[in-house]
């Protein structure tokens, strides 16, 4: 829409709208830099305010990241009590730690160093618990039903055939899933639904890119073979 | 054979495509490397289908994804509020208690808490009658300290003190110490009351060991932690952020000052120079040393937050008054506008300029 805008102001002046669509992506992205550098500003004012004991500026960083950290939370202990817990867990942590943060990594890398070791710990705990391995619970019919049968499954919703095989995948695709090893798990989380790039995992999990990325092929092998036949 | 040579090469091709395969599906391919790969699935029928395989697995997935529903991220923020109002209501030695065995992980493990109390408390009955006969390194008390001392008034303001004395005893002058080669073991901070500085810790290994205790304002203490900031290759970085968070509150003394200026100047940790930019910006006296340490840090720091807090703290003081928007102050702002890589900072020395100079040029 702006670039029609601007080609259309070029027409008028007779610039070259190639060259001008050119100019007007370099001031986007100049406008991008400058406000991410003031979200930046804005959020080191706020991490300053919360060590300084300003429990409204704790909020507000809370508020900032909590959905994501929910939703990984969610999604890889796929009981919502559990991913309550670890929320809790990992924010109690941050406002204990909150003194120790130095600036010397981003603030959403530092707490999600917090919220991967809470969520590893809980995951490990887990798989050394056996009568935790089932994320099964029971509906008011008496069957048992897992977390990833409770969600909306909202494109086969009219289609009652659809609704059962969206059901059977997500059976699938969670027992797959349960076959990853936690820190695998985390990897293919982070980088396919929380968007982060190898290298920001890796500062995340303390590990090397290399690494990172020798578990996401992991993973994706070990999630290929487990759904090949769900075709 | 020359067939089947070829058929070897095409398979070994497709593994080592496999791996970029699933780097492609997750965006961590350059341009050349994407187009690379796409070149190899226009030609390759198995690499093709397998990379469609992944590509419907990831979508199945996503599909299947759950998004947290607004009931329970409400949920999980009212249970955060509560338990930050036990946190608070705690107060700091349930924290500091928390730091060493976290209460969530002591709870899911009765058995193995029972165990560790009863380990503790059969170590400290064994133990603690040996550790208390035992000689213990000497507490230096501020007071006694400044009696030993007395004509010998420390030189916190010198990096190196002269007189090293080799057998430094527990009644040794803080200025006898030589802190280029004297270890500081750690710096503990024990909160006092609300209108009170808190009482600070520091223990000195030398030869016999030194613990100083006492506040911010007995002189010991801050000569230790002057010479912490003054030998800043020396002591970790978190030690020198301790000691510019407890010299802050005497950021008016003149040495402090110049020892918050020095580590401003010569710091390698950004936050360490950003900290003692901050205490400094608090300091009522020496407008014109505090001006020209926010200038430099305003030229000269690699690092943007340093200057952007350089500028932030000379635009707070100049619009207070403490400090003078003079010719020097008002070119380097201009230079900023034209030629600091922060694009961030370049807005913001506009908007200062802006304030304090509406007629200025730029």
């Amino acid at each position: 829409m702006d670039v029609e805008r601007s080609n259309a102001a070029n027409r008028l002046l007779g610039a070259d709208p190639a060259t001008n669509t050119m100019g007007l992506s370099v001031a986007l992205e100049a406008d991008a830099r400058q406000a991410a550098a003031a979200k930046l500003a804005e959020e080191h004012a706020l991490v300053r305010s919360a060590q300084a004991g300003d429990r409204l500026a704790f909020e507000s960083l809370v508020r900032r990241y909590d959905r994501d950290v929910l939703r990984l939370a969610l999604n890889l202990v796929h009981r919502p009590e559990d991913a309550r817990d670890i929320y809790q867990e990992s924010f109690l942590r941050v406002y204990r730690n909150l003194h120790r943060f130095r600036f010397e990594c981003s603030f959403y890398t530092w707490l999600y160093r917090i919220v991967t070791n809470v969520a590893l710990d809980h995951l490990r705990r887990r798989t050394s618990r056996k009568e935790d391995q089932a994320p099964a619970l029971e509906d008011a019919e008496g069957s048992t039903r897992d977390f990833f049968d409770r969600q909306p499954e909202q494109r086969a919703a009219a289609n009652p055939e659809r609704n059962l095989l969206g059901q059977e995948l997500g059976e699938q695709i969670a027992s797959a899933l349960n076959r990853l090893s936690p820190r695998e798990r985390m990897v293919f989380e982070m980088k396919h639904y929380q968007g982060l790039k190898l290298r920001a995992i890796g500062d995340v999990l303390g590990t090397s890119e290399e690494t990172v990325k020798n578990s996401l092929f992991r993973a994706t092998r070990k999630l290929r073979a487990s759904l090949e036949g769900m075709r | 054979m020359r067939q089947q040579g070829g058929e070897e090469n095409q398979l070994n091709a497709c593994e080592e495509f496999e791996a970029r395969r699933i780097l492609l599906a997750a965006g961590e391919l350059d341009s050349a490397e994407v187009a690379d790969v796409s070149e190899h699935l226009r030609h390759c029928e198995s690499c093709s289908e397998a990379m469609k395989l992944d590509s419907e697995l990831l979508r199945a997935m996503s599909e299947h994804h759950a998004e947290p529903d607004a009931a329970l991220l409400a949920a999980c923020r009212a249970n955060l509020v509560d338990a930050l109002d036990k946190e608070e209501e705690g107060g700091w030695v349930r924290r500091a208690l928390g730091a060493f065995v976290p209460p969530s992980w002591l709870a899911p493990r009765p058995a193995f808490s029972a165990a560790m109390l009863l380990v503790v408390g059969f170590s400290v009955g064994l133990f603690g009658p040996k550790l208390l006969k035992s000689p213990t390194p000497a507490t230096v008390a501020p007071s006694t300290m400044l009696t030993a001392s007395s004509g010998m008034e420390p030189n916190a303001l010198d990096p190196n003190p002269s007189a090293v004395d080799a057998n430094s005893s527990s009644s040794t002058p803080m200025s006898k110490i030589d802190f280029h080669t004297a270890q500081v073991a750690g710096i503990n901070v024990f909160p006092a009351g609300p209108s009170e500085p808190p009482q600070v810790q520091v223990q000195i290994r030398t030869e016999s060991p030194v613990t100083i205790r006492g506040s911010v304002n007995d002189s010991d203490v801050k000569y230790v932690l002057i010479n912490v900031l003054h030998n800043n290759q020396r002591f970790d970085p978190d030690m020198r952020l301790d000691a510019v968070d407890l010299l802050r509150v005497r950021s008016d003394d003149p040495e402090v000052r110049a020892a918050l200026c020095q580590a401003v100047h010569t710091d390698q940790n950004a936050a360490v120079r950003l900290k003692a930019l901050e205490a400094l910006s608090e300091s009522a006296g020496a407008p014109d040393q505090v001006r020209q340490t926010l200038l430099d840090a305003l030229v000269n720091d690699q690092n943007p937050g340093v200057r952007i807090e350089a500028m932030n703290s000379l635009r707070d003081l100049a619009e207070k008054g403490q400090i003078e928007s003079d010719r020097q102050m008002l070119d380097i702002l201009r230079t900023r506008v034209q030629k600091d890589p922060n694009t961030y900072i370049r807005l913001q020395s506009a908007a200062t300029l802006r304030d304090l100079a509406p007629s200025s040029k730029f």
